[in-house]
């Protein structure tokens, strides 16, 4: 029997298939049950107009009872979105990607979740500990231990 | 996690209740008071959960496949289970929960509950040492604890008058709505249970279950048994928790695992 992970995966990436994203969220690639990327669009007014993101899902076999490491991607196409819970490196401080995560969300959720977290943005600024973060971050976001800064995201 | 400590398994095999009690020897003389308390309504025993956040779902829900297992009619228990179950999935359904967030976790636990009377793949009906072996799977048992945890969710959110004047923020005491209660002390992976949780899944399994309290702070030794959902008549063995502050384990009537028969 396949794993929890890859079974609950493939539905969602059927359900993907057959009803669609939201608007603003695109399945750029997804071609095995351990790492998908998403691009992000914040619709309408907002800080990000015109900005189009990229988000890396990396899954572990025990997902989703255990959270996906998420992060904004940065590369010569995309860039970390301005905004005081994301790191330049695209680490996100959110706590339903930590100690809030319930397996109640899905790849797509915890994309509109982040979204709104956008959408929601009064001043693009980064984390006020942002250099220090990204000098010594890991590699997956997971194995930080975050504080963090608010608990409405 | 610090992944220096060995730990202890998910859930563990039954042990006397000396086990706990030579722990407390040396330092808690009304945690020894109240253990022998508990021996003394022979409570003898004690299979112990890993302290995760899980652990009051875990202990029931071993508890509740296990009463099933040892029912004197295990086929007419295995239906009224399921029939339970299968009953409650519209309610996750009108909670807001997809099929697509329960079900691999439901046929993860109706698979356990059938296989009391059904063979499985492997040809082998359930067990004690075959329930033991499931629950100590990170996947099955996680699996089963993360469906409780949103069979709790549905109960609260699809009869949120009856709970809304229960709900606060644990630490903060402040009131929350029932969906941000839910999002974040139930439906959450490790997040402890409280009364509420508690009373709710109660009513979500249909079974009464009792939390027998063991926290020192009794002068005679004696331990107050708080009862949910008391109503419910299921003649099954009764289904009792330990509370220690902070953590749930079993309480069982035995000092170790029945022995295999046949």
């Amino acid at each position: 029997m396949a794993g929890i992970a890859s079974r609950r995966l493939a539905k969602e990436l059927k359900e993907i298939h057959t009803q669609g994203c939201p608007v603003g969220i695109q399945l750029l690639s997804a071609d095995n049950f351990e790492e998908w990327h998403l691009s992000l669009e914040v619709m309408g007014d907002s800080q990000y107009q015109g900005e189009v993101f990229a988000l890396k899902f990396r899954f572990e076999p025990q997902y989703p009872i255990s959270a996906p490491a998420v992060q904004f991607m940065v590369t010569d196409k995309y860039k970390s979105p301005v905004h005081p819970h994301v790191y330049s490196n695209g680490h996100i401080c959110a706590s339903i990607l930590g100690t809030e995560w319930s397996p109640v969300l899905s790849v797509i959720g915890v994309c509109v979740t982040l979204q709104s977290m956008l959408a929601s943005c009064k001043k693009k600024e980064r984390p006020p500990d942002n250099d220090r973060y990204v000098r010594h971050a890991p590699d997956n976001p997971k194995q930080t231990r975050f504080h963090y800064h608010d608990d409405t995201v | 996690m610090d992944e220096a400590v060995p730990q202890r398994p998910l859930i563990d095999q039954i042990v006397p209740m000396a086990v706990l009690r030579a722990e407390y020897e040396n330092g808690s003389a009304s945690f020894v008071k109240q253990i022998d308390y508990l021996v003394a309504q022979s409570f003898t025993g004690i299979r112990r959960t890993r302290g995760d956040g899980d652990c009051f779902y875990r202990s029931l829900a071993f508890r509740y496949v296990e009463r099933i297992l040892n029912s004197p009619d295990p086929a007419m228990s295995v239906g009224s289970a399921i029939s339970t179950l299968d009953a409650s999935l519209p309610m996750l359904e009108a909670a807001g929960f997809q099929p697509l967030v329960y079900e691999d976790f439901y046929e993860t636990l109706g698979a356990i509950i059938k296989r009391v009377v059904q063979p499985d793949d492997s040809n082998a009906t359930l067990t004690s040492s075959l329930l033991l072996e499931a629950f100590q799977n990170p996947e099955v048992s996680n699996s089963v604890v993360v469906f409780l945890r949103l069979l709790t969710s549905a109960q609260i959110r699809t009869d949120p008058d009856e709970y809304a004047p229960f709900l606060f923020h644990p630490e903060l005491g402040e009131p929350m709505t029932p969906r941000e209660f839910c999002e974040t002390f139930v439906e959450a992976v490790g997040k402890e249970a409280d009364h509420v949780q508690m009373t709710a899944l109660a009513r979500a399994l249909k079974i009464n279950f009792s939390v027998a309290y063991l926290d020192g702070r009794s002068a005679d030794g004696h331990v107050d048994f708080v009862k949910f959902n008391e109503d419910v008549e299921d003649g099954l063995e009764p289904l009792v928790l330990l509370y220690r502050p902070g953590h749930y384990d079993v309480l069982e009537k035995r000092t170790e695992e029945l022995p295999v028969v046949g």
